[in-house]
């Protein structure tokens, strides 16, 4: 005797039921929708060390990978049956067709499965037509609330039925129920008494049941297409679970359906409603906002009367939550939107028995970390790790004198790859380029990741040059490429450099735009700079740098002539290429001083620029203090727009303060050009000049204002104070008023 | 009550009179204390549906769920308060609501800055009290006593303007569910089927913020304005019908593609971006819901029937989104001359004609 049970994935309800009905029929084996050559992993996922969400994953071993998932809950029938014959010592295993054979149909099934969705599209619509409910809420009302074995079983008998009757079988549930039968007549054979209990989806049990194994099956099923695969089980998270990431079988609220699931078990089913607006009432509490138990009480009278009105005995989670949007959200949904998710979604994940996972990237990973010393930094407490790139030379091998560097190796390549696994501390990192900080922490998600990751190769190594190579496919900008050529040397990969550098080559080749060759002599320069220390020849790089210097410098002086915003950004690439030029001799130093040269000369470029340009000049000692003090009168003098003056003046004070501050003849000039201004002048000025010494150091503003003092003869002491002092009300109302000044055309 | 035909405005128990009837005479679900009929048929009153032989017209077309929260709350006894920007049928709502569960909508308290809390609870005709002394009949009950005392729903239309100290007066009665007559050392309970529907604006934050003792004592739904297109062209050309038809407009309903330029501009202007999201636009000072394109239309209708043709061509539509639009001639002059430049002059033939005509008025 065959006894068959359809169920719905991941309801609690069947979950519940599906003990009950194998009690009562006490098979000899179990058998359960699922891949049947993966049948092993049953056991360990039965473990007392396994906690669910799980899942099992199996793909393909070629690239495209191509992946199939089965993820499974605490309240899956699916896994409440095995632990059900796993714990009464009853054979069980999956009887669905084998991993191989799904991932090789994949693609046509995958289009197949829109087509099946829409058929299936129709039940639900007529669900939706003749008791105005959608089919979740439908599921919840006359089947989760259900607490009844009997009416339980033979509704959703009909259940499936119709959902049956209501959809045509595709070509792929054809084939997969034909080896089904088959499962299910071997097994019939192989069991003295051939009392069997079948648990598949409620859609397929009515393929099975009263139908019997025949030729047409055998022909189907002898032989499946195949493709070369691999499986692991892995931790799932119920965030996965959740439709929001999107694999297919999910439960749009896992952690909801948990609370019916435990109140189910302790026999409260009625409970659920208010634990759960009682939970979102408890987030609300603990981030700050109000809920009280008087909220609850409403909330939980409101949702009932919701579900009389729909027809149901118990309010469903859509009730329960357009009762807490109205009770404790005031009318929106925005104010509980966090408390919800929190309450219908959660944050479990799930735990595997030690080995259990085993993909061939998890096993290098855990290899490297052993090498690496780095294991004991696998734990849930952060911890800091700090890295110095140098040579050890105190240590006779090779292998400890660089551990660090193959520390950081490692980690980089592990950020590559997604897994959150180490995240680096950005330090101020001016004279240490050799030192790295890392703060370690080892999470349950960092072990799904690592899963995630494998699907794109077997190494740590070979997977980050896969992911690398596959960005620099995709990338667009020339930046973006320096980016990854970066990425590259971080990770130790020579190979993958070489493929940046020519990438870089090529895309600079047509690359006209001076902020993109900027940024990318920027990234490039600190390469080098860092690439002794990583073992990695920087040699190809030079020529290219030169390349893009070269460009940069025929093309900055037009880029100039631009407006505020541009400006902005082309005086932070000048400054990226102004440190590039000082650290590496084989640029042409003589033609970017040329080129600045002009900029700070000429008076169509954008005053900003230009005043960045005299900046940097005087920093590097490249101007004459005569004509330094030239530009400054010209800049300051009456014929020059005041507010090109203050701009241009804000350029200049972007660098080398200090030497500006020790110049008197400068503060003379400003104090000069300020007082000659008339009162309409005097406002975009004051707005440009309040900016650029916002950014001066108080030590530095005392020391203008000696200056200062000195130009007006007042004491240094009384000008310091006067500067120092805190605004008055007077005078911040009328600089508030200045918030909305047009600057018009500048 | 003088003949119907010549009430400007009925209230909406009259005007849905068979509908409610026959949905009282099919009543099959059980009906609450002081109801006429069950929170289905409310539902379906408000929903529309059908009721024996008789169609039920829907009355406020949006999301189903808002409706039947608004009337599970009536049904657990607690009050309602009604949240949405000016024009997203507040009011309506919940005229009919009071009308379908009591027949009667007119226990009404309008809220203005000038609402006493003699009218939240009860005044006294001085005539008789001089004459009489305190006695029941010299009290001058408000529509919240009158509705305690039936066992039946009172509306009190835009309540954040109240004083906080009338709001104040509220809170007592919502949750002790009785007045006290101190002159006459009495208390009045309520009987069951006592609730309050209350409405409040959100562009009117702020005037008279309600306490959260009060709003504790609300549940509160928050009414959208329409969420699509259709939705709201419906809306509007089912108001725009009933208005004419009760005005007697000698002109006839603008088509179709009148009715979507206007909720189109409107709709833009108020979510301050084009509907294929490509052009931010600057928005107006004024507020343009469903309720203004519906008076905006019989307004222009009313223009066609008295001094045009009687129909509703370019030239009316564009005096009337003028008049609806430039509520403040600086400010509003010139984000509507932008739209007209920016979106309107693209759009091709569809509007040209419209838009030659707004351009001239918005000279």
């Amino acid at each position: 005797m065959v006894y068959y049970f359809g169920v719905r994935h991941l309801s609690p309800a069947c979950a519940f039921y599906v003990k009950e009905f194998l009690n009562r029929c006490r098979p000899e084996a179990v058998l359960i929708e699922g891949p049947y050559d993966l049948s092993s992993f049953i056991s360990s996922l039965c473990s007392v060390s396994s906690g669910m969400p799980a899942a099992i994953l199996a793909y393909t071993k070629e690239a495209p990978v191509k992946t199939v998932l089965w993820p499974f809950a605490e309240f899956s029938p699916e896994y409440q049956a095995m632990l059900w014959a796993v714990r009464n010592n009853i054979p069980v295993k999956f009887c669905d067709l084998p991993s191989d054979c799904v991932l090789a149909v994949k693609d046509e099934s995958d289009t197949e499965q829109i087509s099946d969705s829409e058929r299936r599209f129709s039940v639900y619509d007529y669900i939706k037509k003749s008791t105005g409910l959608d089919n979740d809420t439908f599921w919840e009302y006359n089947f989760e609330h259900n607490e009844n074995y009997d009416d339980f079983i033979s509704a959703a008998e009909e259940y499936g039925k119709s959902i049956r009757d209501f959809s045509e079988n595709n070509e792929h549930n054809k084939l997969r129920e034909a080896f089904m039968r088959r499962v299910i007549s071997e097994t019939e054979k192989e069991t003295g008494s051939g009392n069997i209990a079948v648990i598949t989806g409620a859609f397929h049990t009515y393929g099975l049941k009263n139908v019997s194994f025949s030729e047409e099956d055998r022909e189907l099923t002898e032989n499946l297409p195949k493709t070369e695969a691999k499986a692991t089980l892995m931790p799932y998270s119920y965030y996965k679970l959740s439709s929001h990431s999107g694999y297919g079988a999910g439960s749009r609220a896992p952690a909801y359906y948990e609370i019916l699931w435990n109140n189910r078990v302790k026999g409260t089913l009625s409970d659920s409603s208010a634990e759960y607006l009682s939970r979102i009432a408890g987030y609300q509490r603990e981030h700050g906002f109000s809920a009280s138990s008087a909220q609850v009480i409403e909330a939980l009278k409101l949702a009932g009367t919701l579900a009389q009105m729909r027809s149901g005995n118990m309010p469903s989670i859509a009730d329960l939550r357009d009762a807490a949007v109205t009770c404790m959200g005031h009318g929106s949904f925005g104010e509980i939107s966090l408390a919800a998710a929190d309450t219908e979604i959660g944050l479990k994940i799930g735990y595997l028995p030690e080995g259990t996972v085993c993909t061939s990237l998890q096993d290098d990973f855990m290899r490297q970390l052993k090498e690496l010393k780095l294991d004991k930094y696998r734990s849930a407490a952060g911890e800091q790790l700090e890295l110095d790139l140098r040579e050890n030379l105190r240590v006779k091998s090779e292998k400890s004198a660089f551990l660090d560097l193959n520390r950081s190796f490692f980690l980089h390549r592990l950020s590559v790859l997604n897994i959150h696994f180490g995240e680096q501390s950005y330090i101020n990192q001016d004279n240490a380029t050799w030192k790295e900080i890392w703060k370690l922490q080892w999470t349950p998600e960092t072990e799904i990741q690592i899963v995630e990751a494998s699907l794109s190769g077997d190494t740590v190594e070979q997977t980050a040059k896969y992911i690398l190579n596959g960005s620099l496919n995709e990338a667009q900008s020339l930046s973006e490429t320096a980016e990854i050529l970066s990425h590259s040397f971080e990770c130790g990969l020579p190979d993958t450099v070489k493929t940046a550098v020519s990438a870089v080559g090529r895309l600079a080749a047509d690359c006209t735009d001076v902020k993109d060759t900027g940024d990318t002599l920027g990234t490039l320069s600190s390469v080098i700079r860092f690439g002794s220390i990583r073992r990695i020849d920087t040699a190809p790089v030079v020529p290219l740098m030169e390349r893009l210097f070269l460009r940069f410098c025929l093309g900055v002086y037009s880029a100039s002539v631009c407006d505020k915003a541009a400006a902005e950004e082309i005086v932070r690439v000048i400054s990226k290429v102004n440190d590039a030029c000082l650290s590496h001799d084989f640029l042409d130093e003589e033609r970017f001083v040329l080129v600045l040269d002009r900029i700070a000369d000429s008076d169509t470029v954008n005053p900003l620029v230009s005043g960045f340009a005299c900046a940097v000049l005087t920093e590097r000692g490249k101007i004459s203090s005569k004509k330094l003090s030239e530009l400054i009168s010209r800049r300051l003098s009456k014929g020059t727009p005041p507010a090109d003056g203050a701009l241009w003046f804000e350029g200049l004070s972007r660098k080398n303060r200090r030497s500006l501050i020790s110049r008197l003849s400068l503060w003379e000039k400003l104090c000069n050009f300020i007082s000659e201004l008339d009162d309409e002048e005097f406002k975009p000025v004051l707005i440009c000049l309040r900016r650029t010494f916002s950014e001066f150091s108080p030590s530095e503003k005392s020391d203008i204002a000696e200056n200062i003092g000195e130009v007006l003869g007042i004491s240094s002491e009384a000008a310091s104070e006067y500067i120092m002092a805190e605004i008055t009300s007077d005078e911040k109302a009328s600089l508030d008023e200045l918030d909305d000044f047009d600057f018009g055309d500048i | 009550m003088s003949n119907s035909s010549e009430i400007l405005r009925l209230p909406a128990e009259i005007l849905y009179k068979s509908e409610i009837d026959a949905l009282i005479k099919n009543e099959t679900n059980p009906v609450p204390a002081g109801w006429q009929m069950s929170p289905k048929s409310v539902l379906t009153y408000i929903m529309g549906g059908k009721s024996g032989n008789v169609t039920i017209t829907p009355k406020y077309m949006g999301d189903r769920k808002i409706v039947e929260i608004c009337i599970a709350t009536l049904v657990t006894d607690r009050a309602l308060l009604l949240i949405g920007e000016p024009g997203t049928a507040k009011s309506w709502l919940s005229e009919h609501l009071t009308a379908a569960i009591n027949g009667n909508s007119s226990r009404v308290i309008q809220g203005t800055a000038g609402t006493t809390e003699e009218q939240i609870r009860y005044s006294w005709n001085y005539a008789m009290l001089l004459a009489k002394g305190p006695s029941f009949e010299s009290l001058v009950k408000s529509p919240v006593y009158n509705a305690m005392e039936t066992g039946t729903i009172a509306r009190i239309e835009e309540i954040s303007r109240c004083a906080s100290e009338v709001q104040d007066a509220l809170i007592s009665i919502l949750s002790e569910k009785r007045i006290s007559v101190p002159e006459l050392s009495e208390e009045v309970a309520a009987k069951k089927g006592f609730s309050v529907i209350a409405t409040a604006n959100t562009r009117d934050k702020g005037v008279n913020e309600m306490s959260s003792a009060l709003k504790r004592r609300f549940n509160i739904v928050v009414l959208p304005a329409p969420s699509d297109m259709e939705t709201e062209i419906d809306i509007v050309k089912t108001r725009v019908a009933q208005m004419a038809d009760n005005f007697q407009l000698n002109a006839r309903l603008p088509d179709d593609s009148a009715v979507e330029r206007v909720v189109t501009v409107f709709r833009e202007l108020r979510e301050g971006k084009t509907l294929d999201g490509q052009i931010k636009l600057k928005s107006t000072s004024g507020v343009l819901s469903s309720a203004e394109a519906i008076s905006l239309l019989v307004n222009s209708m009313a223009l066609a029937g008295s001094f045009g043709d009687g129909t509703v061509g370019d030239s009316e539509l564009a005096s009337a989104l003028q008049g609806a639009i430039v509520k403040d001639e600086s400010k509003d002059k010139a984000v509507w001359t932008e739209y007209l430049e920016n979106v309107m002059r693209k759009r091709g033939k569809s509007y040209s004609g419209l838009y030659s005509e707004c351009k001239e008025r918005n000279q």
